[in-house]
């Protein structure tokens, strides 16, 4: 069997499993919005695939393995592993990671991995992620690296202790199985692959797959050899600005270094470096148009310097949970940012750069509900053509629930879903708009916001024009009041929202 | 027995095979015509059953000409439903990405006052002032077509019924969604809505020539006229689903389980992988999308929600162009000479060189293919054109090769298959001759060549049941609710051979239903333990969930009366062995055969074995070898 084949078969596994845990799961986040993601590694922690999930939780997987390696070689056969310690799973509270383990000959030599987004994992704020919090503890639960499975058997006191603190547990358990489900599906089937090959050529498959891929990247980035570039771009808190400074150098190594960001804040919109690490390979990602495998070979070649202590690379207990949603976006805006200065065909302006993060829940009937919605907008004019209207880009690429099932769901009734004409920034060609999309709530919730784009607008490029600024409004009792883009409320009964989502940038002069 | 004609227009040929007691094969032009065509071979087959497949209603959305003018009805505050779609990007790392141009535009897009919310309750009714001025300003718009999609009809479809019969009043084509696809996702529903109105009245006018017709739909079974007219929208790739189970039936008789079909006609190659004697079927398919991993990518296409065989397909056909581009590097397709002009050789005015050109000067073709003459010295002519004739047929064939092979990877290789487990069946008018090439490209050892290549896809409607698909909401009786499906099926088509039920089921809170294979009878409680099975195999675990059956859905099936022995028949008499010119790696003289053996006949390559509507061609170190009824087993 030729490499390829092999490369292809473990990405085939990946999506397999995604389908999996998506047809078997109940929540509508991830059955819906498919807000989750599955890789391979090997035992000793490289990435051998990934399907095309969510490029956060992609790249956190490469920083994730290396942070868990001890736990992950001391796994036996019918194990799984469960965590969700950003400071080791790359991301936030939210996802939670099952790990696998492969045997053959009674020998570790594969994990499947998989990371799904839980709406709720305990703390203060309905959907966990919290928009006033100083710390990480009022985010949820933290869950360093436990077994909850062993020998093929659920371990259920482990379960029972998390679930005790999730505020809709149901959903919780039953998603939880379906990510066990995945982890098995894929435990699977990459056996059957080494039974139809040999442990041996599926090794040197991996191994001719990370030279295949790492010559690819060497091949688009040699005419940019020895080029640098930098910039810097920022995040709105309050009255405050947070600054993400790139220098990006191009030699054997993509290398980004983040010397100048903000220090990190006792806010949720630290980005842990599995996150940053992700929002560097996902921009390198795009740069390269040929087919290429995401694997050791790819991530081998990035370099990220981000020091500790500031938003790109905090220190517990910072809070994070919004540091892979708006933060990530913002790191991809300076490295586009800073490439167009030396690419300058290759990158588009500025898309919305917020995910606007919808969180919201409450007691209906006497149990907890919580909700999850991330809205897209324009993306930003590319050189050659416009912006694309009402899209998610760049960091996310979840879909929205479809307004049937968010009202089967829950208490809400939707008032408006179109497109927000005439946001995206002016130019020779036009961003895309963004999104207009509104509800009233018929019993009363919480709701919480994170967005960003409200103050600095999503910036042209060439001397194209800026994309229009986001906006949440409140509706009371007729009355309607604009609100931040990042807060908490207590919602009532007859209440309307109505979210905006930010333009792309325009792209040269009109 | 009735008398049976089955017709298969393609973008150069058009195939027919005649069953009246017994089989007859014809293979014409389709020429620029074919509606023309189509009137003349009703005319002649008068008194037959037509079972027709058609790549009208693909092409009309694919290329998008000849649709009618559409506009839509929808609750007011969601017109751009249609147009965000699911918000995400069809490519992750593609900074260069598009949309799928949205297929109303949003002046055509039009609202009414009204609100159901998601138990059915009405919470603003309908006003009927405000939907007749809305007619009216369509009607001013000189609107054809109206497709009708509510927030949450699928529960209540009330207020779609009213603005459909309304419409229905000054339109001749209007589709409401809670007729098409009554599920929920109004973004999923609404587009399978608008591309069913888009295709009613080009269905129609075009059906309403046919007496006793029959269309192939894309789930692999055949409609009558009346529900082929109302829910066109099965009829995307109705073209390609019969040669995919004319494979099916074909390997399950020679004991073959996994297959790649390839079906190479004229204008575009289609493959398909069979695994273990089962089609596969997709119901989350998407029309003009593009594949990634062998499944097609979420938002790039248009979402239609019916089943659908899974095929992969490439423009590379006998007709495919071979032209220099800029760069001076050699091209073939993706634009077709289809059948007019057609191909240089066919002495129809075509100025440039094709695939079938490159396949005549080479030999590997004869100079007459069903019953045509093919003029060498045109092919030469236009070859020329672009430098060495021999070099560059050679060259474009190759090229042309690689291009099936992704097709077939598509199916296999992006599935995680490896196509050597694999046999594959290899029809159409050209696939015969490059089939041995793309074996080698891809790795496949094992080829079937199946009788009549050329019309097999067409052979396969003679061996398709009629399918009737009814589909409904469960009611508090599990039984009576299918009985009342098959009623209501039995009272429309008379006689019916047997039902198919199944019911399409979740766990209460999951959002993607398993479909569940039904006995009859049932009860509630069987249906339910049937469920747990299934789940419990795919995903290992139970939940401690109410189970929902969602929808019931019952097909009719009124079976064919043919098997694939009754209409197989080929001469062993002998016939002639002539020696051809053929351009290997040079010149060289080989035998060609006519396809006539008995059983167990064995032909060393090189060779080439020719028959009315194809020719095969055994490259060098392949051998071919008669198998059961006909079949030529190429191995290597």
């Amino acid at each position: 069997m030729i490499w390829e084949i092999i490369q292809k078969s473990l990405e085939f596994i990946a999506e397999e499993m995604g389908i999996v845990l998506k047809r078997s799961s109940v929540s509508p986040n991830i059955r819906e919005r498919n807000d989750f993601s599955c890789g391979i590694i090997d035992e000793e922690g490289r990435i051998l695939a990934l399907a095309e999930h969510i490029p956060v939780h992609l790249g956190s997987f490469k920083v994730m393995a290396k942070n868990c390696i001890e736990y992950i070689q001391e796994l036996e056969e019918g194990d799984v592993l469960l965590f969700n310690d950003p400071y080791i799973s790359g991301t936030h509270l939210n996802d939670l990671t099952l790990a696998r383990p492969v045997f053959h000959n009674n020998k570790l030599i594969a994990l499947t991995l998989n990371k799904a987004h839980h709406v709720d994992v305990g703390g203060p704020i309905p959907a966990s992620i919290n928009p006033n919090a100083k710390t990480i503890y009022e985010e949820g639960l933290i869950i360093p690296p436990v077994k909850i499975m062993r020998k093929n058997e659920i371990i259920k006191e482990v379960i029972d202790l998390i679930k005790s603190n999730f505020k809709v547990p149901s959903a919780f358990v039953a998603d939880l199985k379906a990510q066990i489900a995945a982890s098995i599906n894929g435990e699977k089937r990459i056996k059957e692959l080494i039974d139809k090959v040999s442990l041996d050529e599926f090794k040197e498959a991996n191994y001719k797959a990370f030279n295949y891929s790492k010559r690819i990247v060497e091949k688009n980035l040699s005419e940019f050899r020895g080029y640098s570039c930098n910039a810097e771009d920022y995040l709105e808190l309050e009255e405050e600005l947070l600054t993400i400074k790139v220098k990006i150098n191009i030699n054997d190594k993509f290398s980004v270094d983040f010397r100048g960001s903000s220090k990190q804040i006792e806010r949720p919109l630290n980005a842990v470096y599995g996150v940053t690490f992700s929002s560097v390979s996902f921009a390198l990602r795009c740069l390269i148009r040929d087919y290429l495998p995401l694997n050791e070979g790819f991530y081998e070649i990035i370099s990220v310097n981000a020091d500790e202590g500031t938003i790109v690379n905090p220190k517990k207990p910072a809070p994070v949970s919004a540091g892979n949603l708006e933060t990530s976006q913002r790191i991809v805006d300076a490295i586009f940012k800073a490439l167009a200065t030396i690419m300058p065909n290759k990158i588009p302006a500025a898309g919305c750069g917020t995910m606007m993060n919808v969180m919201m829940g409450g007691i209906r009937n006497g149990e907890f509900w919580s909700y999850y919605e991330t809205i897209g907008g324009g993306s930003g004019a590319r050189p050659n053509k416009d912006g694309v209207s009402a899209t998610h880009t760049n960091m996310t690429n979840t879909l929205n629930t479809p307004i049937e099932i968010a009202e089967l769901e829950y208490p809400l009734l939707y008032t408006i879903y179109e497109i927000r004409r005439n946001s995206g920034g002016y130019g020779k060609y036009k961003g895309g708009d963004g999104i207009v999309r509104g509800f009233k709530i018929t019993e009363r919730a919480t709701l919480s916001i994170i967005s960003d784009r409200f103050r600095i607008r999503p910036w042209g490029l060439n001397g194209g024009g800026q994309g229009e600024r986001g906006r949440n409004t409140l509706i009371r009792n007729g009355i309607p009041k604009e609100m931040p883009s990042k807060f908490t409320i207590e919602l009532i009964q007859g209440d309307e929202v109505i979210i905006e989502t930010p333009g792309g940038g325009g792209f040269g002069e009109k | 027995m009735d008398k049976l004609v089955a017709i298969d227009i393609g973008g150069t040929f058009t195939d027919i095979v005649i069953y009246d007691g017994k089989i007859k094969i014809r293979k014409i032009f389709t020429g620029n015509n074919p509606e023309t065509l189509v009137d003349s071979l009703i005319k002649e087959f008068l008194d037959f059953k037509i079972l027709h497949a058609t790549t009208l209603a693909t092409n009309a959305i694919l290329t998008r000409q000849g649709l009618p003018r559409v506009a839509m009805i929808t609750t007011k505050g969601f017109k751009d439903v249609i147009e965000i779609g699911r918000q995400n990007r069809p490519k992750l790392y593609d900074l260069f990405f598009e949309k799928p141009r949205p297929l109303v535009e949003e002046e055509m897009r039009f609202e009414v006052n009204e609100r159901i919310d998601s138990r059915g309750k009405i919470l603003a009714h309908l006003d009927h002032n405000e939907l007749n001025e809305v007619l009216k300003r369509i009607k001013s718009k000189e609107v054809q077509v109206i497709a009708v999609c509510l927030l949450n009809s699928y529960v209540n479809p009330e207020h779609e019924r009213t603005i459909a019969s309304e419409a229905r009043k000054s339109f001749e084509y209007v589709s409401a969604s809670y007729e098409v696809a009554n599920e929920p996702r109004e973004y999923e529903r609404t587009s399978t809505t608008v591309i069913n109105a888009l295709l009613m009245p080009i269905l129609s006018k075009y059906l309403a020539r046919f007496k006793q017709v029959y269309v192939m739909s894309s789930a692999g079974g055949l409609v009558d006229k009346h529900e082929a007219i109302q829910r066109p929208v099965q009829l995307i790739e109705s073209g390609p689903a019969a040669g995919v189970i004319a494979s099916a039936e074909l390997a399950r008789i020679l004991g073959i389980k996994n297959v790649i079909s390839l079906d190479m006609g004229g204008t575009t190659a289609k493959a398909s992988s069979i695994l273990d004697n089962t089609i596969s079927i997709t119901s989350e398919y998407e029309v003009a999308g593009e594949v990634h991993h062998g499944r097609i990518i979420k938002g790039s296409g248009y979402p239609l929600r019916f089943p659908f065989i899974d095929l992969a397909e490439v423009s590379t056909g006998g007709g495919s162009i071979i032209w220099k581009d800029k760069e001076e590097a050699l091209r073939v397709g993706p634009i077709s000479a289809g059948s007019y002009p057609g191909p240089a050789c066919y002495r129809l005015g075509g100025q440039n060189p094709t695939i079938t050109d490159a396949n005549l000067l080479l030999g590997r073709i004869s100079d007459e293919i069903s019953g045509y003459k093919l003029d060498k010295a045109a092919s030469i002519k236009v070859l020329s054109k672009l430098g060495d004739p021999y070099r560059i047929s050679r060259d474009a064939l190759s090229i042309a090769n690689l291009e099936l092979a992704r097709a077939i990877r598509l199916v296999t290789i992006e599935r995680g298959y490896d196509p050597i487990d694999f046999h594959l069946f290899a029809f159409g008018g050209a696939g015969p001759q490059h089939a041995c090439f793309v074996g080698e490209e891809i790795g496949i050892r094992k080829i079937v060549i199946p009788p009549m290549p050329g019309l097999f896809s067409s052979f396969g409607l003679l061996l398709c049941d009629e399918k009737y698909e009814l589909r409904g909401r469960p009611k508090d009786n599990l039984e009576e609710s299918f009985e009342e499906l098959e009623k209501e099926l039995e009272h429309k088509l008379g006689k019916v051979d047997y039902f198919e039920r199944y019911a399409d089921m979740k766990y209460k809170r999951q959002g993607w239903e398993i479909i569940v294979k039904i006995p009859s009878p049932c009860s509630e409680k069987e249906a339910y333990e049937l469920f747990e099975e299934i789940h419990m195999k795919n995903y290992g675990f139970k939940l401690e969930e109410k189970i929902e059956i969602v929808t019931i859905r019952v097909f009719a099936v009124i079976k064919k009366r043919l098997k694939v022995e009754d209409l197989i028949e080929y001469s062993i008499a002998g016939h002639e062995v002539k020696k051809r010119l053929v351009y290997l790696d040079d010149l060289q003289e080989i035998p060609v055969y006519p396809r006539a053996f008995p059983m167990g006949t064995e032909i060393e390559g090189p060779a080439i074995i020719e028959e009315y509507s194809s020719s095969t061609f055994i490259p060098k170190n392949w051998k071919a070898r008669i198998i059961e009824l006909g079949c030529i087993l190429l191995e290597r």
